[in-house]
């Protein structure tokens, strides 16, 4: 079967002396999790924020779902069907968590209000805060506001979720209520793509995971195999950092 | 990163308290004293010394009518102007945003008083000349009308300090939101209507209400471009009567008057915006 994204030699600068992707190229299976560590600057981030050309690539190609990335007439269409989390959160400051939820779904899918309404209550109850609905993201922790933004990407019934350092602006003790929710995703068969070095979650979820440093993939493997035994010396050196 | 969030409803109230001048709640804070006060002096000179202070009321009165005018048509033009010329200041079209950014640097750089004799005496001459090199009747026999040319020299010059309030208020607001938006599959347009712009207007409510009240002295400069707004009136009652003190003094009550009821709106809308979180 087609992988549902397939990256292919992607280079991306940023100016004249960044070169933030050194040719890439990955294929991700559908319903397959793909877990992405390494340095900060290495290009994993800027890597995810191509697969929906929040970054547009400079040289290379992306195809999602059978849409090629540089050709698509309507981006728009695509990034519907590419939710992503991000490590800010990005909740929109000035609407209820409800309003958050239902945006999207009223102004791209144009559902109607009361199906836009019960698709985000079920979100909610999903994530595990129905009842913050009406809440504003200000008044709401950092993990709620993570949930929130998951049910949110979520509302769209996307068929591919990116998440962007989904937990590294968390509080330890709020990291855990929202590996549980990407947890559950990956068990519904959700085709996922996370940067984070939250080990437990790859080890309980990812079927793959990638080491990235300098613009480039220079291993991958099962998580088990990549954290214990890693082939590069790169990856030895990177991971003794993290794992203290 | 993290993101910037504001503090929630209870603290933020708490917060406010502190500062003079930003309690909260009360629709009517107590600078709203100063506007009944002035209201009080003007009718007091009105009734108490009816010549000539009525007499001026009664004479600036049609004045004070096209002043008001003017500088509600020129603000309501400049809301315009300013969102679409801030949009540009952004965009990543290097063309509009080299033009818009041309003519806030020229239009800032000239004073207004300039511009509007511009407008009222330059401009009609060029469309003459245009009209004469293209032999278009239409043209040479263009008259230009005071007010309009008025309105439409406040709504260029305004709009290019509008155009940085607006520029200003989009770019405060977390890029991470338009992202998000994006990420949804919301086109640029729909982002900035139901994201990013309802975010900026509650920034930029206080400068641009603060561009209102100049924009109403500033319409005094139309009194130079024969519009017969309320200083118009007034001079033209004092070459009648020569009467400086009195005439100047009831103008300046009659703008106070006007620009501090502005002011106490600006602030009671700042405030109602904050609340609706």
């Amino acid at each position: 079967m087609e992988p549902i994204i397939q990256i292919h030699e992607v280079h991306k600068h940023f100016g004249r002396d960044i070169h933030a992707l050194r040719g890439v190229s990955l294929d991700v299976q559908k319903g397959e999790v793909v877990v992405v560590i390494g340095p900060s600057g290495s290009g994993k981030s800027t890597l995810l924020r191509c697969i929906n050309r929040l970054e547009e690539y400079d040289q290379g190609s992306i195809v999602v779902d059978g849409i090629p990335l540089d050709t698509a007439a309507n981006i728009n269409a695509v990034r519907a069907e590419v939710g992503m989390v991000f490590q800010s959160f990005n909740l929109f400051a000035h609407l209820s968590v409800l309003s958050n939820v239902m945006l999207a779904q009223r102004v791209v899918r144009h559902r109607d209000p009361a199906e836009a309404r019960r698709v985000a209550m079920d979100l909610l109850a999903k994530v595990g805060i129905p009842e913050k609905a009406e809440a504003y993201p200000a008044q709401l922790s950092g993990g709620q506001q993570q949930r929130v933004a998951i049910a949110r990407a979520l509302a769209m019934n996307p068929k591919i979720m990116l998440f962007d350092e989904p937990t590294s602006a968390l509080d330890p003790e709020m990291i855990k209520e929202v590996l549980d929710v990407m947890l559950a995703l990956a068990h519904e068969g959700m085709t996922m793509l996370v940067v984070s070095h939250e080990m437990g979650f790859a080890r309980a979820a990812a079927h793959r995971a990638i080491f990235m440093d300098g613009g480039l993939i220079v291993e991958e493997s099962t998580p088990e195999k990549l954290f214990s035994s890693p082939s590069h010396e790169r990856t030895k050196l990177f991971l003794s950092k993290v794992l203290m | 990163m993290k993101p910037k969030v504001p503090a929630p409803p209870a603290a933020a109230e708490r917060e406010l308290m502190k500062i003079p001048g930003a309690e909260p709640s009360s629709r009517i804070d107590s600078w709203w004293g100063l506007v009944l006060g002035i209201i009080a002096l003007t009718i007091l000179l009105v009734v108490l010394s009816p010549d000539p202070y009525r007499r001026i009321v009664l004479f600036v009165r049609d004045g004070i009518a096209i002043t008001l005018t003017l500088t509600v048509s020129s603000f309501f033009l400049v809301l315009f102007v300013g969102l679409f010329g801030g949009l540009g200041r952004i965009s990543k079209n290097k063309a509009l945003r080299g033009i818009t950014t041309l003519y806030v640097e020229l239009v800032r750089g000239i004073p207004l008083l300039v511009q509007l004799l511009y407008w009222y005496y330059a401009f009609p001459s060029i469309v003459h000349s245009l009209g004469a090199a293209l032999n278009l009747p239409v043209l040479q026999n263009y008259r230009a009308n005071a007010v309009a040319m008025a309105v439409l020299g406040m709504t260029f010059c305004y709009g290019a300090y509008m155009t940085e309030i607006y520029r200003a208020g989009i770019q405060s607001i977390p890029k991470g939101q338009l992202e998000a938006a994006r990420s949804l599959g919301m086109s640029y347009v729909q982002a900035m209507r139901h994201v990013v712009l309802p975010q900026a207007i509650r920034v930029i409510l206080p400068p641009v209400g603060n561009e209102f009240i100049s924009l109403l002295k500033d319409s005094s400069l139309a009194s130079v471009v024969a519009v017969t707004e309320l200083t118009r009136r007034g001079r033209e009652f004092m070459s009648a009567t020569y009467m400086p003190i009195e005439t100047w003094t009831m103008v300046g009550l009659l703008y106070l008057i006007m620009t501090l009821f502005s002011s106490r709106i600006v602030a009671w809308s700042e405030r109602r915006m904050q609340f609706e979180r």
